[in-house]
């Protein structure tokens, strides 16, 4: 393996600082789920990467990575079901509508 | 591999994930936000199959492309600009024009700025440029003429499907119509987004510098299995069969909450109410379909198929 | 590697030039054509206000899943691009780019009827992608692999459609939704002018018809080798029987198709859920059975 593991992991933390700043920045709920979404993403290649490296014959880290992205796809289901609701009783999805939990 | 190719792939991997990420948080519009972030995780898949998970790639290009493809459905549901359009017209900073380039603005004639720009690559965050140049009255203005054919990018089409299908979302749509969005401004400019360019830049230097300034990690050399598929079956089903139970449930609870969480509520006054009634009944066909009627329906088309008419399945 | 990618794309060409043939000339007027629509390629169509990277962007990208899925498919005993371990599972991923072709080329056209024709594309994709993945599932539980040569092996002593009948129909079924035949239609159906297709002349309508047609035949093609046997037979060589099981099950999928009335997509959608998943169900725990009681490979 030429590339080094450290590449992989830095790539893995630009990701995952994107992924802070989407969760943060931006207004629409559905945008923020995607933002969380980058995020899962950058924890799943660290650790592919850290099980090629550092255990390659083991292949637990791999079963981590599908229930990691299965986790993530489950709870942007609910994430969606709630924005769903939520647009129904405030009529828009950007989170400062949401800041209060009274109607 | 060759060594080259693979520091090709990696480069070119790498520059498709983090160029998609950037794209899915800058862009203008809702639509090409769902496919930069597609971009983004196909490039990581690539470094997947680099990394010879190669069906840890392939699970992840499946189950995203399917998955954004529908979060965007959802978007272009809920959103009040799914296209982008009356952003496009808007004050951005460069990385944003940079990822908006060549969308249509709504009303061409009132945006002074040019529809497409030659964006200077500057990958700065730094959009202090465009500090107070949103005024809250000019923005309205335009809000207001698109609000008149409609709302999102495609309005004419947009309303359209709204009758059609008796969107029970969209029984707010009848807010739209109105000019007024409920004082809602749609600048970018949020007096979150410094702290959040300036929170990822201190996160993204913090792990960056400490990945580079460690001590080498422990490193095993040995080649992994080429058949994971196998592998990866099996300890599934040996060693890590609570957890994949456990998982197989978590999905099935969270498809349970999430149909029951969408579900048309049942108190009087809500305004999904009207939902429940139109999905209990037949779904509404779309008109002017151009097929055949189906029995005791409209008149005659040209269409003159003779089937057999499976009626399980039409319930006609 | 380039050799086989150019064979590859010759054996694309070829065979969707064929299934566009077969098409046009096996549709009655009064059935509608779908994708299988005629094509203005002379003259080019420019779609004011479309999207200057996503529509262009659609065909390609739909004609790189389908070349892509061509890769894994084994023609004859030594005639396979390249014989991934994930075989199967490979080609299932990859021709959701062509979906995903067609979204891109449905929003960027910026018309009413290509948006609308976005929005179905994306329900039939939800509609057929689980039952899809029950039907391969039979067949990967008996052959006990993921790799197309593999499966094929599996099958020298009985073809699985004689252990599989259910998985059979359900692969026919989800076939058709797949490549967007009749009755699932609907995303290219005559009262949306034809979805994405209406947009598009020139070359970009070529390319859609190569996709399309390429679909069809990747489907017959796939199902053929799940569930058909593959590239073997008697008296002629591999190739020729591939190819005469891939046509033989195309005609069947689209015979069986034009008996029945175009779905809409509510109830493509309806159909999925409510009758072809819990068939599948009923599929895997049949073969799991059999399986257990010893009989196939």
């Amino acid at each position: 393996m030429i590339v080094p593991l450290t590449a992989y992991l830095v790539v893995g933390a630009i990701l995952f600082a994107i992924g802070v700043y989407t969760v943060i920045a931006q207004r629409a709920a559905v945008m923020i789920l995607m933002g969380i979404e980058v995020l899962l993403n950058a924890i799943g290649l660290n650790i592919i990467a850290f099980w090629r490296f550092t255990a390659p014959t083991d292949y637990s880290a791999q079963i981590f990575a599908i229930l990691v992205i299965t986790i993530g796809a489950v709870e942007m289901a609910i994430g969606l079901a709630l924005v769903m609701l939520l647009y129904r009783q405030r009529q828009t999805v950007e989170v400062d509508a949401y800041a209060e939990l009274k109607r | 591999m060759t060594a080259g190719l693979e520091i090709i792939a990696f480069a070119i991997c790498a520059f498709i994930a983090i160029t998609g990420a950037l794209g899915m948080t800058t862009t203008m519009s809702m639509f090409r936000s769902g496919i930069f972030l597609m971009a983004s995780f196909v490039g990581v898949a690539g470094l997947f199959i680099l990394l010879a998970a190669d069906l840890i790639g392939v699970l992840q290009i499946m189950m995203y492309i399917g998955g954004m493809l529908v979060m965007i459905l959802f978007m272009v549901l809920v959103m009040h600009d799914p296209g982008g359009a009356m952003m496009a017209g808007m004050d951005m900073s460069f990385v944003e024009r940079w990822f908006s380039k060549g969308l249509v603005p709504r009303e061409p004639a009132q945006s002074g700025h040019a529809k497409h720009m030659h964006g200077d690559h500057q990958r700065g965050y730094n959009d202090h440029h465009h500090g107070n140049a949103v005024q809250p009255d000019e923005p309205n203005d335009r809000k207001a003429a698109a609000m008149r054919s409609g709302h999102g990018a495609h309005p004419m089409e947009h309303t359209d499907d709204d009758e059609q299908e008796g969107q029970v979302m969209h029984h707010s749509g009848d807010k739209h119509d109105d000019m007024d969005m409920g004082g809602m401004d749609m600048s970018m400019d949020t007096p979150v987004r410094p702290i959040a360019v300036w929170l990822a830049a201190a996160v993204s230097v913090v792990l960056v510098s400490m990945l580079l300034l460690r001590p080498a990690w422990r490193i095993i050399d040995a080649a992994p299995d080429p058949d994971s598929a196998r592998s990866i079956g099996h300890l599934l089903m040996e060693k890590y069969m609570v957890a994949f139970e456990g998982a197989g449930f978590l999905i099935l609870i969270g498809i349970f909450g999430a149909v029951l969480l969408a579900r048309p509520s049942t108190h009087p006054d809500d305004p999904s109410r009207s939902a429940k009634v139109a999905i209990d009944e037949r779904p509404e066909p779309i008109a002017d379909d151009g097929l055949t009627p189906l029995a005791g329906a409209r008149g005659s088309t040209e269409h003159h198929m003779h089937r057999h008419h499976r009626p399980e399945e039409h319930g006609a | 590697m380039i050799a086989t990618a150019a064979l590859v794309l010759v054996a694309l060409v070829l065979g969707a030039a064929l299934t566009l043939l077969v098409e046009r000339l096996s549709t009655p007027h009064h059935v509608e054509p779908g994708p299988a629509q005629a094509a203005d390629v002379r003259h080019s169509l420019v779609i004011a206000n479309s999207d200057r990277w996503l529509l262009p962007a659609g065909p390609v990208v739909a004609l790189t899943g389908v070349a892509l899925a061509l890769v894994v498919l084994p023609f004859g005993p030594g005639l396979i691009g390249r014989d991934l371990g994930i075989g199967v599972f490979y080609v299932i991923v990859v021709i959701d780019f062509v979906v995903l072709g067609l979204a891109l080329a449905g929003w960027g056209a910026n018309t009413a009827h290509a948006v609308e024709a976005c929005y179905r594309i994306i329900a039939q994709l939800v509609a057929y992608v689980v039952p899809l993945g029950l039907a391969y599932v039979g067949v990967i539980m008996m052959a006990r692999s993921l790799s197309t040569v593999a499966i094929v092996e599996a099958q020298s002593g009985l073809w699985f459609v004689v252990l599989q009948p259910i998985g059979f129909v359900l692969y026919l079924v989800t076939g058709l939704m797949q490549s967007y035949r009749a009755p699932f239609l609907e995303p290219f159906a005559a009262s949306i002018g034809g979805g994405v297709l209406d947009v598009s002349a020139g070359w970009s309508a070529l390319l859609w018809r190569i996709a399309l047609a390429g679909v069809l035949f990747l489907v017959a093609a796939i199902g053929a080798l799940l569930y058909l046997g593959g590239a073997t037979g008697p008296l002629l060589p591999g190739w020729a029987w591939m190819i005469i099981k891939t046509y033989a099950l195309m005609a069947l999928m689209l015979w069986l198709g034009r008996l029945v009335r175009p779905f809409s997509t509510a109830q493509m959608l309806a159909l999925s859920w409510k009758l072809l998943i819990p068939l599948g169900l009923l599929n895997v725990l049949l073969v799991g059975g059999l399986i257990l009681l010893g009989v196939g490979p």
